[in-house]
C-alpha cells in the first residue's frame, strides 16, 4: 500500500461530496470516467468526474434554493437508476443528513424511518408516490418530496427534479466539513423496538478509501463494480464513497439478477474488481456452467463478497468457475467500513471471516465483559474508535449506549478465533433475521402480521437456508371463527410486502393454536425455532403458554 | 372484464401502484417492486384470482406478461 491512494481530507476538508467529486477533478480526473451506468432496459450512461462534479452542484443548490441547511435530513428513495449518485454526493456538499432507503420498502417501513429521524425532504420517483402520501400527514416534518421523473412541479411541496436541476448553477462551494459533521444515515433493524438510524460522519470517508485499497485492493486504473444497492451501507461505501473518493472508475446496473446479463456486464465492461454478495454468487453456482463459457472475464482481477457468511462450497465454485479466490469481508451499518476481512497477502481459510484490518481491535468477549481465550465462542466486538464508527442511532442516544460495554462495542453477532487469529462467524446474539445480507427486524414483522384482520398473535424466525443464509418464517394464531386458507395467506403476504418489505415478506407459513411466550408475555422466539428445526427447546420453565 | 383487465388489477394490488398499466413486453424491469420475492405474491394472486394452477415448468416459461397473459388464456380454455 502506497499513501499515494490515500487523499482524502487535504487542508482540513472532510467533505465526502467534495472529495469524490471536485478534488477528484483537482487531481486531473475531470475527463476521467466516474461511472458507466447501464440501465435496466440497456440503456448506457457515461458520466466523467466532472459531469459528476457539476452535477451534484447543482443538487446542493438545488437542496439550499428549497430552504434545507446543514443538519437537515433528506432521503432518498429510489431503484438504482443514475440519478441516485450525483444528488447523494450533492445533498453531502451542502452538508445534509443524506438517508438512503431501500427501494422496496412499504409505507410502515417508509414511516418508521421519515418520522424518527424527522426528515424534511424526500427524492423518490412518481411510482412510489403513493406510499408517501399515504403516510404525509403523519410526518410533519417533511417539506418536500421530489420526483425524479416528473417534468413539472405537481404541487408546492411535490416538485420535479428535471425543472428544478434546470434552474440551478452548476458552481458550488462546499463549505469546509470538519470530520466530524454528520453524514450519512442508515436504518438498522434490531430484535425489538424500530429501526434505528447509525449515523454516520464524514471523517468515514478515511476508513473506506484505506479499506478500498487495502482490501478492495482497488488501483487507480481498475473498473470496479459493487452490485450492492445505496440502500445498504455496503452500496453507499463502497458503491459511492470508496472507490470515488480515489478516482477510480465504477460500473452500475439499474437492472435485476440475470446471470448471463452479469457476465456480460463483467466482460463488456472489462470489471477488474467485483464487489458482490454470497446469496448472488449462490445463485450464480446454481446455473448451468455454459452460461459462463462464452464470457472472456481475463480482466477480473480480484473478487469480494459482504453481506452474509461465505460457504467454503462458493469459494471452491469461484476457484473453478472464475480461477478467482472470493474474498469474504464483513462489516456493519454501524461500522461504516469493512473491519474483519480476507484480503490480499492472507491466506484465505474458506469459512472463515479472516483478520481484522490494520488498527481494528477485535475481541471474543464473555457477557460478563472478560475477553476469551482462542477457540472460546463468545461476542464479537470491536475496540471503539474506528474512524467510520457511527456517532449515534439517530434520536436514540439511549440506545446507542446500551451497545457500547465494558469498553466494547457489541456487534451483536457471535463467533470464535482460532489460534492463527482468523475469526469465524458462529450466529447472532439476538433475534434478527439476516436474508440475502439484509437484516429484518422479526418485531417488525410480528406488528404488521397483527394489522390483518384475523391474526390474533404472531412469531417471526429466521430459518438457514442454502440460498439465503436465513429464510423469514412466520408463525401465526388465528381469531375465533377465522380458518387458515390460501386467500388469508396471500392477503398476509402482501400486508407485509406493502407494508414493510417483500424481503421481510415470510417464506412460510405455520399455524399455531398459540404463540409461545414467557410469563412476561415476551415471544420466546427460541421455541418457536427449535420447534421448527425439531431440536429440543432447552428451558422452558418461563413459558407461560 | 377482459383477462388483461383483470390481470391489470392484480399486478396494481400486488405492487401496490394504481398507475400501472401492463403490456405484453413488460418485463420485471418496468414495474417497480417487481423483484424475485414479489413475484411470488404475484403468481399466488394470479392463481387465486383466476382460480388456476402454474406447474414449475410454466413458471420458468414466462419471459414478459404476454406469456403469463397467454398461459392464463390457454388455462381459461
Amino acid at each position: 500500500m502506497t499513501n499515494e491512494r490515500l487523499i482524502p481530507a487535504q487542508n482540513g476538508q472532510f467533505n465526502i461530496g467534495h472529495i469524490c467529486t471536485r478534488l477528484q477533478c483537482d487531481r486531473g480526473f475531470a475527463g476521467k470516467t466516474a461511472m458507466h451506468f447501464l440501465g435496466a432496459h440497456g440503456e448506457r450512461t457515461e458520466c466523467t468526474f466532472g459531469d459528476l462534479e457539476r452535477e451534484s452542484a447543482r443538487f446542493a443548490n438545488v437542496v439550499r434554493s428549497l430552504g434545507f441547511s446543514a443538519g437537515d435530513v433528506l432521503f432518498i428513495f429510489l431503484p438504482k437508476v443514475s440519478e441516485v449518485f450525483p444528488s447523494f454526493l450533492g445533498a453531502l456538499k451542502a452538508q445534509l443528513i443524506t438517508g438512503t432507503l431501500f427501494s422496496n420498502f412499504g409505507e410502515e417501513a417508509l414511516l418508521d424511518r421519515l418520522g424518527d429521524a424527522g426528515a424534511k425532504g424526500v427524492l423518490t420517483r412518481k411510482s412510489y408516490l403513493k406510499k408517501l402520501l399515504r403516510i404525509r400527514e403523519r410526518l410533519p416534518s417533511l417539506k418536500f418530496i421530489i420526483l425524479t421523473d416528473a417534468a413539472e412541479h405537481q404541487a408546492a411541496d411535490i416538485l420535479s427534479l428535471p425543472a428544478l436541476m434546470q434552474q440551478a448553477s452548476t458552481e458550488f462551494e462546499t463549505p469546509l466539513t470538519p470530520a466530524e459533521v454528520p453524514s450519512v444515515l442508515h436504518y438498522t433493524s434490531g430484535s425489538t423496538g424500530k429501526p434505528k438510524g447509525a449515523l454516520h460522519r464524514h471523517r468515514s470517508v478515511l476508513l473506506q478509501n484505506r479499506t478500498a485499497t487495502e482490501v478492495l485492493d482497488l488501483r487507480p486504473d481498475d473498473i470496479f463494480w459493487c452490485t450492492a444497492d445505496h440502500g445498504w451501507v455496503t452500496g453507499t461505501s463502497y458503491g459511492i464513497i470508496g472507490p470515488w473518493s480515489m478516482g477510480v472508475t465504477q460500473v452500475h446496473f439499474g437492472g435485476a439478477y440475470d446471470a448471463a446479463k452479469w457476465f456480460e456486464i463483467l466482460e463488456q465492461f472489462g470489471v477488474t474488481v467485483w464487489y458482490t454478495a454470497p446469496t448472488a454468487l449462490r445463485m450464480l453456482m446454481r446455473e448451468d456452467p455454459a452460461t459462463f463459457a462464452r464470457f472472456n472475464l481475463g480482466k477480473l482481477r480480484h473478487i469480494c463478497s459482504v453481506g452474509e457468511p461465505l460457504n467454503p462450497e462458493v469459494i471452491s465454485w469461484g476457484r473453478k468457475v472464475l480461477g478467482k479466490d472470493i474474498y469474504d469481508t464483513w462489516f456493519q451499518t454501524e461500522t461504516g467500513a469493512i473491519m474483519i476481512t480476507n484480503r490480499p497477502g492472507l491466506t484465505i481459510k474458506p469459512g472463515s471471516m479472516g483478520k481484522p484490518l490494520s488498527g481494528i481491535e477485535a475481541a471474543i468477549v464473555s457477557d460478563d465483559g472478560k475477553v476469551l481465550s482462542d477457540n472460546e465462542q463468545g461476542n464479537l466486538c470491536l475496540r471503539p474508535g474506528w474512524d467510520s464508527m457511527f456517532v449515534s442511532y439517530f434520536h436514540h442516544e439511549d440506545v446507542y449506549r446500551q451497545k457500547f460495554k465494558h469498553g466494547w462495542y457489541m456487534t451483536g453477532d457471535t463467533g470464535y478465533r482460532d489460534s492463527e487469529g482468523y475469526y469465524w462467524f458462529m450466529g447472532r446474539s439476538d433475534d434478527v433475521i439476516n436474508t440475502a445480507g439484509h437484516l429484518v427486524s422479526p418485531f417488525e414483522v410480528e406488528s404488521a402480521l397483527l394489522e390483518v384482520e384475523g391474526i390474533a398473535e404472531s412469531g417471526v424466525i429466521g430459518v438457514p437456508d442454502e440460498l439465503l443464509w436465513e429464510n423469514v418464517v412466520a408463525f401465526v394464531a388465528l381469531r375465533k371463527g377465522y380458518e387458515w386458507n390460501s386467500g388469508l395467506e396471500l392477503k398476509l403476504r402482501l400486508h407485509i410486502s406493502n407494508r414493510v418489505s417483500t424481503t421481510a415478506t415470510p417464506q412460510e407459513f405455520r399455524v399455531l393454536d398459540n404463540i409461545p411466550k414467557n410469563k412476561s408475555g415476551k415471544i420466546m422466539r427460541r421455541v418457536l425455532k427449535a420447534r421448527y428445526l425439531g431440536k429440543d427447546a432447552g428451558d422452558v420453565s418461563t413459558l407461560d403458554i | 372484464m377482459t383477462t388483461i383487465e383483470k390481470l391489470n388489477g392484480i399486478f396494481r394490488t400486488v405492487f401496490d401502484n394504481d398507475e400501472i398499466n401492463i403490456q405484453s413486453e413488460m418485463t420485471a424491469n418496468d414495474v417497480d417492486g417487481w423483484d424475485s420475492l414479489s413475484h411470488v405474491n404475484l403468481i399466488l394472486a394470479v392463481e387465486q384470482g383466476f382460480g388456476i394452477r402454474f406447474n414449475q415448468k410454466e413458471l420458468l416459461t414466462f419471459k414478459n406478461v404476454g406469456d403469463l397473459l397467454r398461459s392464463i388464456e390457454s388455462k381459461l380454455g
